[in-house]
């Protein structure tokens, strides 16, 4: 098992993104759901499709039960996304290349104009975080007004998953560059992270270890999701009670 | 107001005393509508890629949170939270984040059209995801429009017009009401079935007969350290969701003290009870005198005389009655009792039965034994608004229903609606659709195409809330007194037209005591003699000498607010000398299960439009755009119920057929459904989808008025039918599963 304090930071590492979530203050209002999807021009696909299990969440809020009435539980909302893993199942199987992890800010990225549509990926995803455009699903004006135009329209045949909000890191980024600067902590976040009420979700780097995010992830009470995989990945989750 | 005032001169001004935010006014005096161009047609304050921010407030529920709304060359974006509103703090909920889905919406009211009642407002299409759906089209212009309205108010008495609203906006309701305070017109009557399920009458009531003063009680979630919430699904729609929600996240992460407890008292485990550390199953009806028995118990574990209001009560009989078990009501009686921070919460379904009241002040007189009035994690009145004298209760499903008897009793010939769905959010059984036969002239001023505009005689369509202008108070959920501001963050996508502006167009034209009512240019000069009173008041979170800038900061920070605290304390002095009924509340109906309806977490009253609100998974069951009714796994096994067999629910008012989940935290002898769906019109995302639980509710009240909801027996019978739920859960990546059919 590898701890997080165990992975090193080398150089070709800086810039590294992650996210700490706290399911015993996650209340599961799917804030969080309805943010991503109006951020990232993601479709719905109507009831038939979603009962087929092709709705294209790219962040879910899952509950489980334990225990049968009236001694029953519902398990703390777990908020399951992609989790950028360091070493990501998803990535040595495109045979398109589309899936490759991104040197510059250590994410896992999906090149929508190489996506073949193999599937190969969602099939190799342990967390199961990956959607397909099964269709083109109609968006009948004027709904088309509320693209956001940072963010790639995907079209039918392609696979696609959170990026953690890849286009509001890059603007970030600009920003500071263009002041000749780092980007501060806090200074932008992902849609999710913006929109919860709770403030369940914190983003930030966490190769610096005076970020909100960094604290965080270093509590003891921290968990990262079927690391036995060795799959690193970069969200952390406090189990809560 | 200077006409060559230019836009850009405009903005330079106001950014002089806050150059360090980032948003903008959207428009000054001089220029009052954004302009929507072609990407290839910048207007000049538009740089390519660059957005433009504006303040504004959500409409998607009557919370009143602060917006701030991304706009790109006049379109706008992405709807986020507005971090110097005092309520939100810059969060949204999941409605608030689909706004936008509904300035977008295919299906609006896109001009003024002279309707035929019952006629349909938009095409019917086979496939209504992937057909043209073409909406009716407008049938005369805004002039013939003012002109019907001021003739109707013209000439028909004032006694006999009658304004029907909803829980936002604000200032329209102040409009209104200026304009029948001085024409003798019907004091405006609003309504929305959030306040309805909220039992807000009943919560009021209750604080009035225990400490004497009118107001909506604040509940300091965050403070605390025990909560125990009576039914009250302050994590979803209750009052002030975002608010609430961030009191429970301070109650959890406990940072200056130890992590808080939290225990709900309910049949059914709502997704508010399922983040509790305790859910009590207590039996429908007995909260009351839960409530007494755990005050009685906890008294006698201080060590103090049992004070009289909790004296009557029976422990041994109220855990018989209830279910729990003798043993639980002591463990929790000495939770609250030893604890330093005890809370608790009445509301929902829990004040939605026939002795609401008498359960909403023996939980208000738990708070009373715990001492918390005006403390931190205690119970206070909410801040009243800025420009707010005194609490202004919605009207009561009773008052709904005397208003419905005017209507048939012909009292009232022009009836104008605007920011509610009585047809779609009243219960079929108060038949307000009947009563809109006696009523000759009908006016609605919906935006979308709901049932209730379907049935009327105009539509004048007011624009989107994004579109608008004007003000919410907020009633409760922030310590400060706050006045969220409203301003157009687009331009209006259709031929619509500012309700407040056709009213005030319409009483220039009717002339005489309707001119001099609303004797402005049009609904911003309304707004800024609302606002200008503010201006001399102390502890503002800004100041200006002159009504422009401090209408203009008012935009750029989306609203006003003071920096204090300006919540009140309860007298609570002889909240815990007086007697209340432990008795249990009556059920209408002879049926065997108990009906527990519920407000969905993510549509709410008006979300059912939104497409991507319908494929948010509800909390609980993850059921996707549909309706289902709750029965425990037990029950179901013994009436030989699989999930998606469909079963026919009958109470006293109505029959419902609708598909079991079989839901593992619920009472064997309860069901529940949730209400949001089972839309007749309002929109091709929303109609023929569901079933609408008001139709089984009968015309039951509890002593404060408000509506029992809770309050039925109902019949199951299984049809031997089934329809296939679309839910989330056990799905995901599994194949040959689902709605059955290959796709």
């Amino acid at each position: 098992m590898i701890r997080p304090e165990e992975i090193k930071l080398s150089a070709d590492q800086s810039g590294k993104w992650g996210m700490v979530i706290d399911q015993d203050i996650c209340t599961g209002c799917q804030a969080c759901v309805a943010a991503c999807a109006m951020e990232n021009n993601i479709s719905f696909v109507g009831e038939a499709d979603s009962g087929y299990g092709r709705s294209m969440h790219w962040i879910r809020i899952e509950r489980f039960w334990e225990g049968e009435y009236p001694e029953i539980k519902m398990t703390p909302n777990q908020p399951m996304l992609c989790q950028q893993c360091g070493s990501a199942t998803c990535e040595p199987v495109c045979p398109a290349f589309a899936t490759v992890h991104s040197q510059a800010e250590q994410l896992n990225v999906q090149v929508y104009n190489r996506c073949v549509g193999t599937r190969y990926c969602a099939n190799n995803c342990p967390y199961q975080v990956r959607s397909f455009n099964w269709r083109d699903y109609k968006r009948p004006e004027p709904l088309p007004n509320q693209f956001n135009p940072d963010v790639t329209v995907r079209r039918r045949g392609i696979m696609e998953k959170c990026t953690f909000c890849i286009q509001r890191i890059h603007k970030a980024q600009d920003k500071a560059k263009s002041e000749a600067r780092e980007v501060l902590d806090g200074e932008f976040t992902t849609a999710c992270a913006q929109a919860c009420p709770a403030d369940a979700i914190v983003f930030g780097r966490v190769d610096d270890p005076e970020s909100l995010v960094s604290q965080l992830a270093h509590r003891n009470h921290g968990v990262k999701h079927l690391e036995e995989l060795g799959t690193l990945p970069n969200v952390t989750y406090f189990k809560g009670g | 107001m200077s006409k060559q005032f230019s836009r850009r001169d405009f903005l330079k001004l106001a950014g002089v005393g806050a150059a360090t935010t980032a948003i903008l006014t959207g428009c000054g005096p001089a220029s009052r509508l954004v302009r929507r161009e072609p990407y290839l047609q910048m207007p000049e304050y538009t740089y390519n890629g660059l957005s433009t921010y504006y303040a504004t407030t959500c409409r998607e529920c009557a919370a009143g949170c602060g917006l701030v709304v991304r706009t790109s060359q006049g379109r706008a974006i992405k709807a986020e939270g507005n971090a110097n509103n005092p309520l939100n703090l810059g969060k949204t909920c999941a409605r608030g984040q689909a706004t936008l889905q509904g300035l977008y919406n295919p299906n609006r009211v896109r001009g003024a059209i002279k309707h035929k009642r019952g006629d349909r407002l938009y095409d019917t299409a086979a496939d209504p995801f992937n057909d043209e759906f073409p909406d009716a089209a407008s049938n005369m212009d805004w002039d013939a429009a003012t002109q019907v309205v001021a003739e109707s108010l013209k000439n028909n008495k004032p006694e006999e017009i009658a304004f029907l609203m909803g829980m936002a906006p604000d200032h329209l309701f102040d409009l209104a009401t200026d304009l029948a305070n001085a024409t003798g017109i019907t004091a405006p009557v609003r309504f929305g079935a959030l306040s309805m399920f909220e039992s807000r009458a009943t919560l009021n009531k209750a604080a009035q007969n225990l400490f004497g003063q009118s107001g909506l009680p604040f509940f300091d979630v965050g403070g605390a350290q025990v909560v125990f919430s009576f039914g009250a699904n302050f994590l979803e729609t209750w009052l002030s969701p975002v608010s609430y929600t961030r009191g429970f996240s301070a109650l959890r992460e406990g940072k200056t003290k130890l992590r808080g407890t939290f225990v709900q008292f309910e049949a059914r485990m709502s997704s508010t009870a399922g983040k509790a550390d305790e859910w009590v199953a207590l039996r429908p009806g007995t909260e009351a005198m839960v409530a007494l028995a755990i005050g009685r118990l906890a008294a006698e574990s201080l060590g103090i005389t049992t004070p009289k209001v909790f004296a009557d009560v029976d422990p041994m009989d109220a855990a018989s009655k209830s279910g729990i078990k003798l043993e639980t009501l002591e463990h929790l009686a000495q939770m609250f009792a030893n604890s330093n921070g005890a809370l608790a919460i009445p509301g929902g379904a829990a004040l939605g039965q026939s002795n609401g009241l008498a359960v909403a002040e023996a939980v208000l007189a738990l708070n009373a034994l715990a001492g918390n009035f005006g403390k931190p994690g205690g119970v206070f009145f909410s801040a009243l608004a800025p420009n707010q004298t005194a609490y202004q209760q919605p009207a009561s499903a009773q008052e709904m229903a005397d208003f419905v008897q005017k209507m048939i009793d012909g009292k009232i010939k022009v009836l104008f609606v605007h920011g509610v769905n009585p047809v779609f959010e009243l219960p079929a059984a108060l038949n307000f659709m009947g009563a809109t036969k006696s009523v000759s002239q009908i006016i609605s001023f919906a935006t979308f195409p709901d049932e209730t505009a379907v049935e009327a005689d105009y539509i004048f369509p007011d624009h989107h809330g994004l579109e608008s202008w004007g003000y919410q108070r907020v009633a409760t959920g922030s310590k400060e007194s706050v006045l969220s501001g409203a301003q157009p963050v687009v331009t209006p996508f259709y031929d619509t037209r500012a309700t407040a502006d056709v009213l005030i167009a319409a009483a220039q034209l009717a002339g005489g005591k309707f001119a001099s009512a609303l004797p402005f240019k049009d609904e911003v000069e309304f707004l800024q003699s609302k606002i200008a009173p503010l201006m001399s008041e102390s502890n503002g979170f800004f100041e200006a000498a002159d009504i422009n800038t401090f209408a203009a900061f008012f935009q750029q920070y989306g609203g006003w607010w003071k920096t204090i605290d300006g919540r009140n304390v309860p007298n609570g002095a002889n909240a815990l000398n007086r007697s209340i009924s432990a008795a249990e509340s009556k059920f209408a109906g002879d049926g065997k299960f108990f009906l527990v309806p519920f407000v969905s977490p993510t549509l709410a009253e008006a979300g059912a439009n939104k497409p991507w609100l319908q494929e948010l998974p509800d909390p609980t069951t993850t059921v996707m755009w549909n309706t289902w009714v709750e029965i425990n796994p037990a029950t179901a096994d013994e009436m030989g119920l699989a999930d998606n067999d469909v079963v026919q629910i009958t109470s006293d008012a109505g029959v419902l057929e609708l598909p079991v989940y079989r839901y593992p935290a619920i009472r064997p002898d309860t069901i529940a459904i949730p209400f949001g769906q089972g839309h007749t019109a309002y929109g091709r995302y929303a109609e023929k989808r569901g079933a609408n639980p008001t139709d089984l509710i009968g015309q039951n009240y509890n002593e404060a008025g408000d509506l029992a909801f809770a309050g039925m027996k109902v019949k199951v019978e299984k049809t031997g039918r089934k329809q296939a739920l679309s839910r989330l859960e056990s799905l995901m990546g599994v194949y040959g599963v689902g709605l059955g059919e290959e796709h």
